[in-house]
């Protein structure tokens, strides 16, 4: 296996502020990877960093073997249509059917127009793969739904598939769960896992439920003020490190409350 | 010092250090400033609209002129009197010169939203970067700050002509025709709409379109797909916020000839038919009315449309 996503001494600073780093740090090709850590660690900023929408203040980030900082802005957006992201507050666009949303994950591949007619007037065979594709996780019927009518789960379910639609290479998902009840969101994580398996993703996410990322993940990257402090196998890691890792001595704000 | 009083002195004291809106302060001041300063110019009098002669022209005006002609005498001011009344004057010029006001302030309001809708991409400082949504830098917004800057200023002019001043100078160079009233509307309330519609993008819940963005997808997609189909509820309260003012100013923009309620009113007060004049306005009021009836149906179909 190949390194997909690799960070050497990679820093990031917002108004002078390091919020990450300096980070080394390698992921796989076909690896599942959960990144856990308190509020403010940095989780979100180490996905940003993956498929290229923030730049590190310091270092390099490589992704699929080539160096962020050589690419183009036209082949970053390349990049990014291989590489699914599932948000935390599912950034769907609610006044479009279900179907149209999944679709949309067509657009870093195709020119303006054939997108807008791709969402606009969809073909047969984009409505069939958007349809197959919702049925995989679970809401086939709600293809025509419009989307801002969906519970919270299925929008989450309905990101998910608009991911797929990319036939993404590595699936990213910053907190994909926090939305949900704790039965959904272990079940849309494990159909995130199952999904990873099935399709050969790469998948890297975030999450707040330390249950859930022991319990799903074979490799656990633990954030603290924007340092590594984990990277292992759940099994492998003491529960006082949990405890260290989440305590709040010697965080930014962990005198208040 | 019993616990009561010590908790009430607690109080009084987190009271004493509340933050403070300087905002609301500040806009007291100037509204109470500005009443003193009117009051002090001597050019308004109150008193103006309370003397004798001001009480008779009014009782005048309610009594007699304001009365329906044909009720006017003992034992006519009945209903179907009334409702013959009104067909009479609908169908003598109260529906043209109604009919007329309407087409007048659709052709202006369709024109003024068109342009707001194309130009409101343009005119929001979120979409117009080098990379909407992603890497915030405003350092690097470059030449798309003259993009956005430009759209708003051209807004801000076209919305700084007043409509009858506009109308005025276009009727020498349309005469005879309802352009000068449709243009200067279009192009006052186009500079409105596009300003409007620019920061209604600019409002948009930015996590979709960032998404988008992340997708890969085009500023033009991000804009035509994502973005203006999110703001169309607001669109339609702002074009039919608008319509309303365009039925108003079609009315009075018919008072420099052309064809409209406002033309009619022209004629009539010249005749101090004021009984007919006030029924012309009704109309007018009407078809305001109406307008907004058609905006509440319409933006309840789009918040059930599923």
């Amino acid at each position: 296996m190949s390194p997909i996503f690799q960070l050497k001494g990679a820093a990031v600073e917002y108004d002078g502020r390091l919020a990450l780093g300096p980070v080394d740090l390698s992921i796989e090709a076909g690896e599942a990877v959960t990144i856990v850590g308190p509020s403010g660690s940095g989780k979100t900023t180490l996905l940003r960093l993956l498929n290229g929408t923030l730049r590190p203040t310091r270092g390099e980030v490589l992704a699929m073997g080539r160096p962020m900082s050589e690419r183009t802005a036209s082949e970053l957006r390349a990049l990014r249509a291989h590489i699914g992201f599932v948000h935390q507050d599912h950034a769907l666009v609610p006044i479009l059917r279900a179907g149209q949303n999944v679709i949309a994950g067509c657009l870093g591949q195709r020119g303006f127009w054939s997108s807008a007619r791709a969402i606009l007037w969809p073909q047969r065979v984009d409505l069939e793969r958007a349809h197959s594709l919702l049925e995989r996780v679970g809401i086939g019927e709600k293809l025509f739904q419009r989307t801002d009518t969906l519970s919270g789960g299925q929008q989450q379910r309905v990101a998910i598939a608009r991911a797929l639609f990319q036939d993404p290479q590595a699936l990213l998902a910053d907190e994909p769960v926090a939305s949900v009840d704790p039965a959904r969101g272990r079940a849309l994580l494990e159909l995130m896992t199952d999904l990873a398996i099935e399709r050969d993703l790469t998948l890297v996410a975030s999450l707040h439920d330390l249950s859930l990322a022991r319990a799903l993940f074979p490799r656990l990257i633990g954030l603290r003020a924007g340092q590594v402090e984990i990277d292992d196998a759940p099994d492998n890691i003491a529960e006082a490190t949990f405890q260290d890792l989440y305590s709040l001595e010697g965080l930014r704000g962990g005198e208040v409350g | 010092m019993s616990t009561v009083a010590a908790t009430w002195d607690e109080i009084r004291s987190l009271h004493q250090a509340r933050p403070r809106s300087l905002l609301l302060r500040g806009t007291m001041l100037f509204f109470g400033l500005a009443v003193v300063a009117v009051w002090l110019s001597g050019e308004i009098e109150v008193g103006d609209l309370f003397t004798e002669r001001r009480r008779r022209n009014l009782m005048r005006f309610l009594t007699i002129e304001a009365v329906p002609f044909p009720m006017r005498e003992e034992g006519a001011a009945t209903l179907p009197v009334f409702w013959i009344w009104v067909s009479g004057i609908w169908a003598d010029r109260g529906a043209a010169a109604t009919l007329s006001t309407l087409w007048l302030a659709l052709a202006a309001i369709v024109l003024a939203a068109g342009f707001g809708t194309l130009i409101s991409p343009l005119a929001a400082r979120t979409l117009a970067t080098p990379q909407p949504y992603l890497l915030e830098d405003r350092k690097r917004r470059g030449p798309w700050m003259l993009v956005s800057g430009g759209s708003r200023l051209v807004c801000a002019s076209m919305r700084a002509m007043p409509e009858y001043v506009l109308a005025f100078f276009l009727v020498n160079l349309l005469p005879f025709t309802a352009w000068p009233a449709v243009l200067a509307l279009a192009l006052h309330n186009g500079g409105i709409l596009g300003r409007l519609y620019g920061d209604t993008i600019e409002n948009l819940d930015p996590q979709p379109l960032r998404a988008w963005s992340m997708l890969g997808g085009q500023r033009a997609a991000l804009a035509s797909l994502a973005a203006i189909p999110s703001a169309v509820p607001r669109y339609l309260l702002y074009f039919f916020y608008r319509f309303e003012t365009c039925v108003r100013e079609a009315t009075v923009l018919g008072m420099l000839g052309v064809a409209s309620l406002g033309s009619e009113v022209v004629e009539v007060q010249a005749s101090h038919f004021y009984d007919e004049l006030i029924l012309l306005i009704a109309f007018g009021v009407g078809i305001v009315l109406l307008g907004d009836l058609a905006s509440h149906l319409a933006r309840g179909w789009i918040r059930r449309a599923g």
